[in-house]
């Protein structure tokens, strides 16, 4: 059965160009974005300036191994918008050509149908953390002077991490794109609660915390994943005090994000279930 | 056994009642047509069997079994328009629905592409196609791996008039091979010429089922002229049997009830009146004639 439904997903995606070109877009996406930082952090650590010496004794070298699993997990992140893309495009298409509702007609029931796009989320999410992995090893490679005497691998659950964090997000976006149907409505929601919305319903929590005794922006949708990757240490010590508390409560939100992404994925199960297609 | 038994299916959107109670079953081995006007509940009954919508009440049964996929799987299907994904060659379409309903194989996927004469375009994506060439496709989806029962809504929809003789023949040939064929259409010439069964909707309401002739036969129409029309209404009102006269320019149309007229008695009853008759036409209704009939206001 599980078989029958990867080899159905497959064929629709194997010629879908528009798929396979913002896969692409993620694919530059990321070296991209953790190329930039690096050089830039080179570049600043190189110069013989005073401050120049003075980044270089604050924050070591975050692209260094075992140090880049973080780093780099922590800026690819701010791009998970683009996966998120594809994961709207997915499933708003089969409304947009009706292909939802032959897929009953032909034969699967509806919980196969929405195993089909649960099994088209996790396969975006293994190829995003592939290229997130590459990443992550090649700026180890290039920021690394010294590897003996470095355990490569210290840093390696953030590899789980981060998977853990884009399959939570681009279910989120699943959802979304499930309950509006119209795709540049869901991807406009998505940009706009994810990037906007969301920072301004946290800096309120945040001014709140104080009061009410409990941060609940940490609790949001986005942020409870968000918090599985806090700031690499080497930049978080300029507030070292919340950094610790942050990476502390990583396994606590480890659990939070699974209890959302289980509920993402239930009520994406019952919707289709009990609507009309 | 029949090959889907409707039972009590009621169906509402909001206050709009799209269904009410419909009940009828299908035969096996029928070319079964589904007629009403636009909005009468076609394809809301249909999409009700196929499971994409829910009903409010009722029921119904798939070869004398309760609703399940696996009936899905061996029905071919083609509802309302042709769903099929755009970016897709006609070939990689068909393959995606012989993996979800596991009917045919490859060489079913290039032998229905040749039946529904798509065969030369079968690398072009969907896209690219005319909408009778979707038409075209979605029906060749429907006939993949030779399924015993099609339901197909509006099949020649966008199809130019070779293309619509190619479907009726098409049926035809599936209902010599013992196919049931379910069909909703507009055409009632093209429903007449292939269905044996009709079902007739108006309004959600089941109005008239049965076959062809028992729907179409509910009544006797003979065309009577006589050089006294008037007479000749005057003397056969008398005639046991007749229900209804209706004047046109062809002559006196006389309603009997089924099977209470005959031209030769209605002849002599007239000749015994005293009057001549300078013609007796028996007229066969048509299926448009009583789908007019039966759903005007």
């Amino acid at each position: 059965m599980i078989s029958n439904i990867i080899k159905t997903e497959w064929l629709k995606l194997k010629h879908y160009k528009a798929f396979w070109l913002l896969i692409f877009v993620t694919a530059i996406s990321y070296p991209g974005i953790n190329g930039i930082a690096y050089y830039a952090f080179k570049d600043s650590i190189d110069a013989k300036s005073q401050s120049g010496q003075l980044v270089k004794m604050l924050l070591g070298n975050p692209f260094a191994f075992p140090q880049s699993f973080h780093t780099t997990a922590y800026l690819s992140s701010f791009f998970t918008f683009i996966p998120a893309i594809v994961v709207i495009m997915l499933v708003t298409n089969e409304y947009m050509f009706k292909t939802h509702r032959q897929n009953i007609i032909d034969g699967w029931k509806k919980n196969t149908f929405i195993w089909g796009k649960f099994i088209s989320v996790v396969l975006v999410t293994m190829i995003v953390t592939i290229f997130y992995l590459a990443v992550a090893s090649f700026v180890g490679v290039l920021a690394t002077k010294e590897m003996s005497g470095v355990n490569v691998f210290e840093k390696a659950q953030y590899i789980g991490l981060f998977s853990l964090q884009v399959f939570c997000q681009l279910s989120i976006a699943f959802l979304l794109g499930l309950l509006i149907r119209k795709a540049f409505i869901a991807y406009g929601i998505y940009i706009f609660y994810s990037f906007i919305l969301e920072n301004i319903l946290s800096g309120f929590f945040r001014l709140k915390s104080k009061k009410w005794g409990i941060d609940y922006g940490h609790y949001l949708p986005f942020e409870i994943s968000d918090r599985l990757i806090p700031l690499p240490p080497s930049i978080g010590k300029f507030n070292a005090a919340d950094n610790q508390l942050a990476i502390a409560a990583i396994k606590n939100h480890v659990v939070y994000t699974i209890v959302l992404t289980a509920f993402v994925w239930l009520l994406s199960f019952y919707i289709f279930k009990k609507r009309d297609l | 056994m029949p090959v889907l038994e409707i039972n009590a299916i009621s169906k509402s959107y909001g206050k709009i009642k799209a269904l009410d109670a419909v009940s009828f079953s299908i035969p096996q081995g029928s070319v079964f047509g589904l007629l009403g006007p636009n909005g009468s509940g076609k394809t809301t009954l249909l999409s009700i069997v196929l499971d994409v919508l829910q009903a409010d009440g009722g029921g119904y049964k798939w070869f004398g079994q309760p609703p399940s996929f696996l009936q899905r799987k061996k029905i071919g299907s083609l509802l309302e328009t042709p769903n099929l994904y755009h970016y897709l060659t006609a070939v990689q379409s068909l393959r995606i629905t012989q993996s979800i309903s596991g009917r045919g194989n490859e060489d079913d996927i290039h032998a229905v592409l040749e039946k529904v004469n798509l065969h030369e375009r079968k690398n072009s994506r969907f896209s690219t196609y005319s909408l009778g060439m979707k038409q075209r496709l979605a029906i060749a989806a429907a006939l993949l791996g030779d399924p015993s029962v099609l339901v197909l809504d509006e099949p020649t929809n966008g199809l130019d008039p070779v293309g619509i003789a190619e479907i009726r023949d098409l049926i035809k040939a599936l209902s010599d091979h013992g196919h049931t064929v379910i069909m909703a259409s507009h055409l009632l010439d093209e429903v007449e010429k292939v269905c044996d069964h009709v079902a007739i909707l108006k309004r959600g309401k089941l109005i008239a089922s049965g076959t062809v002739e028992s729907v179409l036969s509910a009544e006797d129409c003979i065309v009577l002229n006589a050089a006294d029309q008037r007479f000749l209404k005057e003397c056969i009102n008398g005639y046991p049997g007749l229900i209804r006269l209706n004047g046109t320019a062809e002559g006196l149309e006389c309603y009997f009830a089924t099977g209470t007229s005959a031209a030769e008695q209605i002849n002599r009853f007239c000749f015994e009146q005293g009057l001549v008759l300078s013609q007796i036409v028996v007229k066969k209704k048509r299926l448009e004639e009583k789908f007019f009939e039966l759903t005007a206001e």
